[in-house]
Formats: C-alpha cells, structure tokens, sequence
C-alpha cells in the first residue's frame, strides 16, 4: 500500500519520505520539513491518531495539512482524527488520482 | 493524469499471500489466548491491509469479503464480541476463502460472481454479528453494508449541467489553523470552480492589533461565483472543514439557502439513501454526507473502467531476497570483472614472467566464482519455518474432525532450504502429517488407556547433518505393526506367506505402491497412495525417506535432502576407463585396499574391516555394470596385486565402502539431470561435464545406501548408453 502511496506522489511530482509505522514517521521528521504528512490510521507501533496528535506537537508542524488514508467510512474514527488535528482524509479503496486531487486542495 | 499501479499488482498478491499466512497462523495462537488484543490487532491490520489492496487492483469479491471479515474482526479486537472456538473456525475458513479469492485468475471478469465459499461465509460472518449485536443499530447497519455497496454505483454520475450563481459565506471558527487548513488554499479551489465575480472579506472581529492571536481566525469570506458545477461540488471544496466552519451555499436561482449545520447531524443514517443528482428537486435537501458517497461511487466507476487492461505483469513465479544479499553479489561481479581485466591483459602481452600473476588472477577469479555460487545458491534458500507454519492448521483440521487432541512442535524452523525444494517439499509433508495425525496418534480415551498423555503430540523437526538437510516428522501414537504389514502385504500380494521378513523389511513395505494398513479409508489422508507416492516424490528431489517404528510408541519418518539440486562439490574417481563423481559430503575417507583384506560373508557380500569396524563393499565397477570387474577372476594373482582403494562413504548413520580404481582429483561440478534427457536410473543422481568436456555420471551416494546392499550383487540393467564404451552394458547384463 505504502508503495502505491509513494509511486503515486512521485509521479505526481512530490518528494516522499515513507515511514514504517507512526513513531517512525515521529522519528523521521526530527529536524526536517515537510510540507504535508499522509498518513494511516491502521499501523502498528503507533497508530494514526497518535501520529497526528503528536505532529501537532511539533510547533513547526502545527498548521501544516495532515491527511488520514482511512477505509472506515465510519464517522467515528474521521471524528477522532479531526479531534486530534487532521486537516483531512482519503477514503480508501485507494485511488490514485483522488489521491492527488485530495493533496492539491489542501497544500498551498 | 492516469496513473497505472498494474505493476504492484504482483506485489501485493505476495504480501497478502504473507498476510494470509500470518492471520492463519495468530488466529490458531488465539485459540489458547482467546483476548489477546495484541494478536487481535495484528489479525485485524492483515485484513485491513488485504482490503486496502484489493479495492485498489479492482478485486471486488476480495475487497468485499475483507470488509465483511474486518467488520467481524473489528468487533473482536474492541472484545465486543468472544473469540469463541466457533468464531474461529469460522474465522480459519475465511482465511481459506481468502487464499482462493487471491489466486483468482486476475484475467477473469472483475465483475464475476463472488464464489460459492465465499458468499456461505459471508453469510454466516453476518449472522455472527447479527447474532451478538453489541450495539443493535451499528451491528445490523455493518452487516448490510457489504451486501448493498456494489449494488450503489449504477447510478452515480451528474447530468443537466448549467451555469449557475453562486453566493458562498464562508465563517470560519477561530480554531481553523489548528487543523492544518489554509483558508486561502480554500478559496483558490472554490475559484477554480468557476468564475469568482466578488469577493467579499468580512473583518468585523479581527482585534486590535495588541489583542490579537496569531494561531486564530478572525476572518472570514463571502464569495459570488457563476458556475457550472453543482452546488454538491462546491461543498466539497469545503469538506474538510465542515466541523471547523460555518459554510452556507445559496444558489442563486433557489428562492432560500442551503443550510450547513456543523458536525452533529442526527440524521446521517438516512441520507446516503438521497444521491445527489437524483434530480433538481433535492437541491434543498440535508447532504452533509453526500459528498462522500458520491465520491466513492465514482472512484469505484472509474476503477471498473480501468480494470478492462489485462493485468500486465504475469504470473511469474518471484522470489523475494534482501537487498544486501543482492549487494554483496554485485561486489562479486564487480570483483570478477576486475580479474577478468587483469587476466586478459596478461594473456594479451604474454611473457613468462607473468605467470605468478596470471596464477594469482585465476585464483582470484576462482575465489569470487566459489563465492558467487554460494551466494546465488543463498538467495535461492529459505527457512523451513514458512513451509512448517501451514501443519499448525493442518494438525488442527484434524484434530477438530476426528476429536482427538494433537499438539504440533516444529524445531528448527530456522534451518535454510532451496526454495523450489521447498515447494516439493510442501506435499510429502503434508501427507505424512496427516498420516501421523490420522493414523498415528490415538483417541484420547485409547491413549489414556496406554498410559501417554491425552495430548498426542507431532515433532516436526529440521537440521543440517553432513551436509544435507534432514527433516523428522515423528509422533508419539501407536506406530506401525509389523505384524499388521506383513497381513497386509500378503493380502495385497505383495510378500508370499512364507517369506521371513525383519521387522525392518516389513515397515519398509509400506512405500510399495498400493499399500494402507488402515482398514477404513479416510477422507483425510487418502486412501493407500500416499506413500509410494511420498517416496517418489523425496526421490525426485535426490533425497531418501526412512521409517523407524516403535509399535505403541509412535513413528518416526525421516528425510534427507541435499542442500540444492544445482552445483556440488565433487570426487572425482576412476573406475576401469570411466570416470564418475561422488558427492564430496558424504565422503569420509578413502584407503588403499587388497583382495586379502575383503572379508567373504557367506551369500551375503563383501566387507572389508577397517580400525575394527566392518564396512560393507560395493563394487562400483559392478554396481553399474562396468566390464573390467567381469575380467578379473577375483582370485587371480593379478586381481590380488591390483591396487584399488576403498572409498568410504556415510550414508544417513550407515559407512559403505565403494571400490574404486584411482582418485581423480577433487572439484565443482554441475549436475545435470538425467531424467530429463534419459530416465531415471538408480545408484546415479545426474551427470556432469567435466572440464575436457567428458560426461561423468554422478553416483547418487544416498540412493545406494538406502539400497539393501547384500542384495546388490546384481548389476543395475539400465546402465545410460550414452556413456561408452556401450558393450560394457551387454556384457555386465549377461554376466
């Protein structure tokens, strides 16, 4: 999946950095930018939710979009992720071009 | 801009195959820890993955079954629901049908039926949750779901586009920055929506510039836009922020506003049922959700579109190998290039003086081929572990079916195996498993009678020995008796009645084809042909199957491998004007040996005694029906001064002493198979091309030790003839 994810930005013309799960993406972000964080809900280690509320953490990352990749169309877990600082979501079956309309509209 | 993902395709099938394995694997773990939200979750991400894919590549049966399943597991995981034995079950043949609907044939129609299986367990994944509905509405609501979303999508798209006017009033709430959003970012999307005929910012409630907060939206818009697209459009621009902001649409041509309530809306449950587009009448209608809906819809009609190109990258079989495993080969290369450089060098401006060197080049590049075949022969290897892991689910199945208790202990999973010996390994196994848990291990209540535990339990066992992997399957049930064989076989006629066989003799004949001692056939495995062809099949593989027995203590059934099928470590001997190869591995010692020094046993054979051991002879020269043995009259003064050596070998604990003429030397060589160009011959395991450019067979070392060597005085008949001299062959069969 996380493949699909990056092939699909790169041929968008984006530079990725993947991570493995939520505190690797946490680790990864240790003293460099980034413009937009996609992220999962589902992983292990740290899961989405987590991630997000921890990016916002960072002062740098406060109002940078972040977008949740989420298949549950169930309203509680999108409420959760706006509670916890999600700019965004993309509803699964991924789709490539949804994904990068989804990226156009959030990212200045 | 399309973007084609066909080529992860292949991938993905991989790492759902992966998934499958492991959910297989923890739901059996779950059984003995039945709330173990650790391992729960662990299941649940593996279906979630499975589905993510699926919906992806357009495999609509999968992504529909995995939704059904990750409802269920989802349940499971916030132990809303009990991972009772049945639940598992049901749970275990899911992973069944999802192993199907993965191998699929990607060609066929993706709109094809769901399959039979799969639609039953659908069936009673829903009647689980229906069954035990923590939350009545979510659960009945999570059941039907899967059953009505293929059927949305016929009528999704737009229709009747004119331009319309639009006023938009866009009230941002203060805390707007704190999701991330930009509210420009917002507006520029509305723009490009149409035609923006003004713009109206409203700053009543921006502060003092000493009172004002930074991180806080005071702002907000009111925008007039001429558009075509429908008002459904224009609110998604604003989806993100529904609950962050305080949207409201009026259309121009509608007498009153669209209201936007933010987040709480108590009528969700209603609304997907009022697609958008359904026609002009519906403009005014509460569609908070709508926008979602339709965008699935659409995702899913453009995926459908997409889906008529045939999957391009094949059904190739891969392998997957780690990156620094592929690294250190391309050092290799690069090493082997440089000595390739250096010898063509030398050998373009020769003079003598260069030999050292160009010595010293052909050991480098002899050192980096050594290696390079190592390495290749590396990646081809995997732990057993992968192929042990499916007999937790095997032994189960049964266990569940007969009523017996099995335990299953695998050792030694970490041991390393050709892959493509791996794949043939996978039935042989599976049939003695089954053997052993069918037939071996006893009912509970027969077993306690025998005074062994309730539990039986199966070892399956791998390790290295001697250069060749053995893998043990052995149990502690009530083993084979002999007695028992030997009825048997003279039922079937495969013994006369008044043979006098060893116990040994007898259990071996349970590899004869056509053979099952269990007088009532199961289902599970097989009726009678399981172990001739389990023996033809370690055969193919140049491996030897052994059973040793303990009547009322169980059975062991033992297999040794080579390592790999392709390049081997060779001994290089001379017999008569021949020249063969032994496998270097099984080669213990080799000693000068006289005719004084062989030891008749009457009608039996030859032994020779070494260090006080007596180790069995066989005449290599006699074995394949060479002709100078025939020559020499064995008593002859001539055949007493002749020099040969015994070249001794061990074969699984067995030492067997092969009478050959000279040592050759020592090398790597190739193996070739003969079935392939021939058939296969017994005491031979191939043939390789020596550097001269001779065919030299290779004498299958195991295949002769698994022989009964008294009995092999008699020549093998089927002696290749490509091999001359061809006469050798007419005169050793005469003989």
């Amino acid at each position: 999946m996380r493949q699909m994810v990056s092939f699909t930005l790169r041929q968008g013309g984006y530079e990725v950095i993947e991570a493995e799960h939520g505190q690797d993406a946490l680790n990864k972000l240790q003293g460099i930018m980034v413009d937009l964080i996609l992220t999962d809900l589902n992983m292990p280690v740290m899961d989405g939710i987590t991630l997000i509320q921890n990016v916002r953490k960072i002062p740098a990352m406060k109002n940078k979009p972040i977008l949740m990749l989420t298949t549950e169309g169930l309203a509680s877990k999108k409420e959760q992720g706006k509670a916890a600082g999600a700019t965004g979501w993309i509803v699964k079956p991924f789709d490539p071009d949804k994904l990068l309309q989804t990226l156009a509209k959030v990212l200045p | 801009m399309k973007i084609d993902l066909s080529q992860f395709r292949q991938t993905f099938i991989q790492e759902s195959a992966d998934h499958i394995a492991s959910m297989e694997t923890e739901l059996l773990q779950l059984r003995t820890a039945p709330d173990d939200v650790e391992l729960l979750n662990s299941i649940f991400r593996s279906a979630h993955s499975i589905k993510g894919g699926a919906g992806s590549f357009g495999m609509k049966n999968l992504a529909h079954f995995t939704h059904s399943l990750e409802n269920l597991l989802d349940r499971m995981r916030s132990l809303e629901m009990v991972a009772t034995d049945e639940v598992i079950d049901i749970l275990l043949r899911s992973v069944d049908v999802l192993r199907n609907l993965l191998n699929a044939d990607p060609n066929a129609n993706p709109g094809a039926d769901m399959p039979a299986d799969a639609v039953e367990l659908d069936g009673l994944i829903a009647a689980l949750m229906a069954e035990k509905p923590a939350q009545p509405e979510a659960a009945t609501k999570d059941a039907q779901q899967p059953v009505s979303w293929p059927q949305e999508y016929p009528q999704s798209l737009q229709d009747g586009r004119e331009i319309k006017l639009y006023k938009v009033e866009f009230r941002p709430d203060r805390e707007l920055f704190s999701s991330g959003t930009n509210p420009i970012t917002l507006l520029r999307n509305l723009a490009s929506l149409g035609t923006v005929s003004c713009c109206h910012l409203h700053e009543e409630e921006l502060p003092a510039l000493a009172d004002l907060d930074p991180s806080q939206c005071y702002l907000s818009w009111t925008v007039e836009l001429a558009s075509v697209c429908a008002e459904e459009e224009l609110r998604e621009v604003f989806e993100f922020v529904e609950h962050l902001a305080e949207t409201r649409i009026h259309c121009a041509d509608d007498p009153e506003p669209t209201a936007e309530s933010p987040a709480q809306s108590s009528t969700e449950a209603a609304v997907p049922a009022k697609l958008p587009g359904s026609d002009g009448q519906s403009a005014l209608v509460e569609r908070r959700k709508a926008p979602s809906v339709d965008r699935r819809q659409s995702s899913v009609v453009d995926r459908r579109q997409s889906n008529t190109r045939p999957a391009g990258s094949g059904e190739s079989s891969s392998i997957r190998v780690a990156i620094d495993k592929v690294d250190r080969l391309i050092d290799l290369v690069g090493e082997l290039v440089i000595a390739h450089v250096m010898t063509a060098q030398m050998v373009e401006a020769f003079e003598p003086s260069c030999l050292p060197k160009l010595r010293e080049a052909v050991a480098a590049m002899e050192r980096n081929t050594r290696e390079l075949h190592e390495r290749v022969m590396g990646i081809r290897m995997l732990p057993v572990g992968t192929l042990f892991q499916r007999y937790t689910r095997t032994v189960y199945d049964i266990a569940q079916s007969t009523g017996k208790q099995i335990g299953l202990e695998t050792i030694g999973e970490e041991t390393e195996i050709d892959k493509s010996m791996l794949e043939l390994l996978g039935d042989p196994l599976t049939h003695l498993i089954r053997n052993s848990a069918d037939h071996g291990i006893e009912a509970p209540a027969a077993r306690l009678a025998a005074g062994k535990p309730e539990e039986g339990q199966i070892t399956l066992k791998a390790f290295h020995r001697s250069g060749r992997i053995v893998v043990e399957i052995s149990d502690d049930g009530a083993g084979i008796d002999p007695e028992r064989v030997r009825r048997k076989a003279i039922e079937r006629g495969l013994i006369s009645a008044e043979v006098q066989m060893s116990d040994e003799q007898l259990i071996a004949l349970i590899f004869e084809p056509g053979f099952s001692t269990q007088e009532q056939i199961s289902d599970l495995s097989g009726r009678g042909v399981g172990m001739d062809v389990v023996k033809r099949n370690v055969q193919q593989l140049n491996g030897t199957i052994t059973v040793e027995s303990e009547k009322g203590h169980g059975m062991t059934v033992t297999i040794e491998l080579p390592l790999t099928l392709a390049v081997m470590e060779g001994l290089l001997v001379g017999v008569g004007d021949r020249t063969l190869v032994l496998p270097l591995l099984s080669v213990i010692e080799s000693v000068p040996l006289r005719n004084s020094q062989i030891v008749r046993v009457a009608e039996r054979g030859e032994v020779v005694v070494i260090r006080e051991e007596s180790i069995p002879l066989l005449r290599l020269s006699r074995f394949l029906g060479l002709a100078q043995e025939t020559t020499d009259s064995e008593n002859s003064a001539e055949g007493n001064n002749r020099r040969r050596l015994a070249v001794i070998v061990e074969v699984g604990r067995r030492k067997v002493g092969l009478v050959v003429d000279e040592l050759l030397g020592q090398q790597q060589v190739v193996v070739k198979s003969l079935e392939r160009n021939l058939h296969r011959i017994d005491g031979l395991m191939g043939a390789t091309i020596l550097g001269d450019g001779c065919v030299a067979p290779i004498v299958d070392v195991t295949g002769i030790g698994a022989l009964d060597l008294f009995s092999l005085q008699t020549p093998v008949k089927n002696f290749p003839q490509v091999v001359p001299p061809a006469q050798s062959v007419r005169a050793a069969s005469s003989n």
